[in-house]
């Protein structure tokens, strides 16, 4: 397996303000690889969704340095990491955040459509061929409150993975849904990161799920105690 | 479903929740229409107004105000702190009416703003028929230039305008004036001039202005017939009436061609201050009227949009998660609020033209009037159109930028 590095944190610190003031991260360092399925866990306060948010590029109060795919991402405003996410990372969260007035073919479409780097035909041929693989293909039409918690989950999956990203990020992907379907939603990802090589980095509370991937790193007091 | 990806999110928001969407539609078309309605309503007040007020007054009025001062002529020898002993001082010599009028009116004649130009013969007179008698104006008239500077013949009750022409002998009486002094047409009626000159005349016909002043004192004459009242020649004015093409511009020109005339020039405005600011005072009630509707419309706008961007949180939360710019937000937000303000605009423009014509056939009989008076001019349409847009574009700025800088995380992790 080659050993390309996806993503490289360096020294990242980060505060919380509220109530008071508190280091939640303290001098955190590690890579990430290119095809890795990379589990994050520690306890409930430990940090882990934080560091999540802050390797989303979406959190920008933090101190130290963060690059994925080579580009140094710190310090760059919030319109150009947007364009970035669009391109290169996609996100899966607890409760799926569908929009639940768009049809689930539509919802599927909408970070391509904001990309546009292929036309809406193509882009559109693209999601269908996404809801197939992950058996949601007759439910394309339907809108997306209509369907049930595993659909949703599996319809977010394949929104995150409409522009081929590089990173795919999940914050408790499984949280929210029963055995069977964090089994699919799991083998899903797993496909990902062996067959197109996507790294996958996901928060999560299930043992069992990070068990199976192939690394843990956890967290405990804002350190990492185990990579 | 056509349009850029924000224009199809922005669509989607808007045809979900129609009802919504719907309220906030029927605040701007009832700002709108309102503001169509009070302008065309006071425009069309002002127009009449004025109307009225131009069937008795000329643009500009050219006259001899009287001479001057000049019954102190020895301080203006003597030093200052010269005791003196006159009394009783007077002016022994005075021209009346303005003299070479044939001059002066064909100077007035080739301003290049004139559109109509009359020449009169006013006096003070008695009117008298049996015991009653009444003061008033007898005005001895050019028939032809008098219609075109006043349109007198469009007030005329009895009687053709025009006839005046060719009777010397006959006079048009006020409505008022005629019933106070018992008269009809075809009576014969009295007048007694300020120099003890008795004549009569024959009444052959009636006008109401409208103007209760006019209607209860003035009388018109041919402008010859008047003359030989005053034994004058047939060169004497007592006064030249001036109508221009834009009367808005009467001061300036009155003040121009001023220094050239003699006499005295005055511009409507001048003379009538009052008319200038009632119909001032009128235009700024309708502004403001209109533009508190439209605040309000706009509160309305404002308040659903905010309403929208709370229920949507998560949702924008999400586009921003997934690579939406805070400008694709704000891009987004403003579209639904724009297009909420167009149609909401148009159809305010119909119903505020429907409205403005329901109420011109609501009747009002004061004056010459018969309806409620009513203007349609395109301009009120276009500024009613483009102060509702103005109005939707910031009360769906602000709430749209304020979804622009929804941060992600903190909505996501709740």
């Amino acid at each position: 397996m080659s050993r390309e590095i996806a993503l490289k944190a360096e020294h990242i610190v980060k505060y919380f303000d509220q109530p008071e003031r508190f280091q939640v991260l303290k001098d955190l360092s590690f890579e990430v690889y290119k095809g890795e399925f990379l589990s994050l866990v520690g306890k409930s306060g430990s940090g882990k969704s934080t560091l999540l948010y802050i390797l989303s590029t979406m959190d920008t109060s933090y101190e130290g340095g963060l690059a994925i795919n080579g580009q140094a991402l710190t310090g760059r405003t919030q319109n150009e990491l947007a364009a970035f996410r669009n391109e290169h990372i996609g996100f899966v969260f607890q409760f799926h955040y569908l929009l639940p007035e768009f049809s689930v073919l539509h919802n599927v479409m909408l970070p391509a459509l904001k990309l546009r780097r292929k036309s809406r035909a193509e882009v559109e041929a693209d999601a269908l061929e996404l809801l197939t693989s992950l058996d949601l293909r007759d439910q394309a039409g339907k809108l997306a409150s209509r369907l049930s918690g595993g659909q949703q989950q599996r319809v977010a999956i394949a929104r995150a993975l409409i522009n081929e990203p590089a990173v795919i990020m999940g914050d408790e992907p499984t949280g929210n849904l029963d055995s069977k379907n964090t089994g699919i939603v799991f083998d899903i990802l797993r496909r990902l990161a062996s067959e197109r090589h996507q790294t996958i980095i996901t928060v999560t509370h299930d043992e069992d799920f990070a068990r199976r991937g192939d690394r843990i790193i956890e967290l405990s007091d804002g350190r990492l105690v185990r990579q | 479903m056509p349009g850029s990806t924000n224009q199809q999110i922005a669509y989607v928001y808007l045809t979900s929740k129609l009802k919504q969407t719907l309220v906030a539609v029927l605040g701007v078309t009832f700002g709108i229409s309102m503001y169509v309605f009070m302008n065309s309503f006071m425009t069309g007040v002002n127009d009449v107004q004025t109307d009225l007020a131009f069937s008795s007054l000329a643009h500009i009025h050219v006259y001899n105000d009287g001479p001057a001062d000049n019954t102190d002529l020895v301080s203006k020898i003597w030093p200052t702190g010269t005791i003196t002993h006159i009394h009783s001082a007077r002016i022994i010599q005075y021209t009346e009416g303005i003299r070479q009028s044939g001059e002066i009116l064909n100077f007035l004649r080739h301003q290049p703003e004139l559109t109509a130009i009359t020449p009169q013969v006013n006096v003070n007179v008695f009117f008298r028929n049996g015991a009653n008698r009444v003061n008033g104006t007898l005005s001895g008239v050019d028939v032809g230039n008098e219609d075109r500077v006043f349109h007198i013949s469009r007030y005329m009750k009895e009687g053709n305008w025009n006839e005046l022409r060719y009777r010397n002998d006959g006079v048009f009486l006020g409505t008022t004036l005629a019933k106070n002094l018992s008269l009809h047409t075809g009576d014969n009626i009295n007048v007694l001039t300020p120099d003890g000159v008795s004549k009569s005349f024959k009444v052959i016909g009636l006008f109401e202005t409208g103007v209760t002043t006019t209607d209860k004192t003035k009388a018109y004459l041919e402008i010859g017939a008047a003359r030989q009242l005053l034994k004058k020649n047939a060169d004497y004015v007592s006064d030249i009436q001036v109508n221009i093409t834009d009367f808005h511009k009467a001061d300036a020109v009155a003040h121009r061609i001023a220094p050239v005339i003699p006499y005295k020039t005055e511009s409507w405005a001048e003379a009538n201050q009052q008319l200038e600011a009632g119909s001032r005072l009128r235009d700024i009630i309708a502004v403001a009227v209109s533009l508190t509707i439209l605040l309000v419309a706009g509160f309305g706008i404002y308040n659903i949009m905010n309403m929208t961007i709370n229920e949507k949180i998560r949702e924008i939360a999400i586009l921003k998660a997934m690579g939406f710019a805070g400008r694709d937000i704000t891009i987004i937000f403003l579209t639904l609020a724009m297009v909420i303000g167009l149609v909401g605009g148009m159809i305010g423009l119909a119903l505020g033209y429907t409205v403005s014509t329901i109420v011109a056939h609501i009747p009002f009989r004061i004056a010459s009037l018969s309806h409620l008076p009513m203007a349609y001019y395109w301009q009120d349409y276009a500024l009613a159109f483009s102060f509702g847009l103005a109005t939707t574009f910031v009360a769906g700025y602000m709430p749209a930028r304020k979804a622009s800088k929804i941060d992600p995380v903190e909505i996501i992790r709740g």
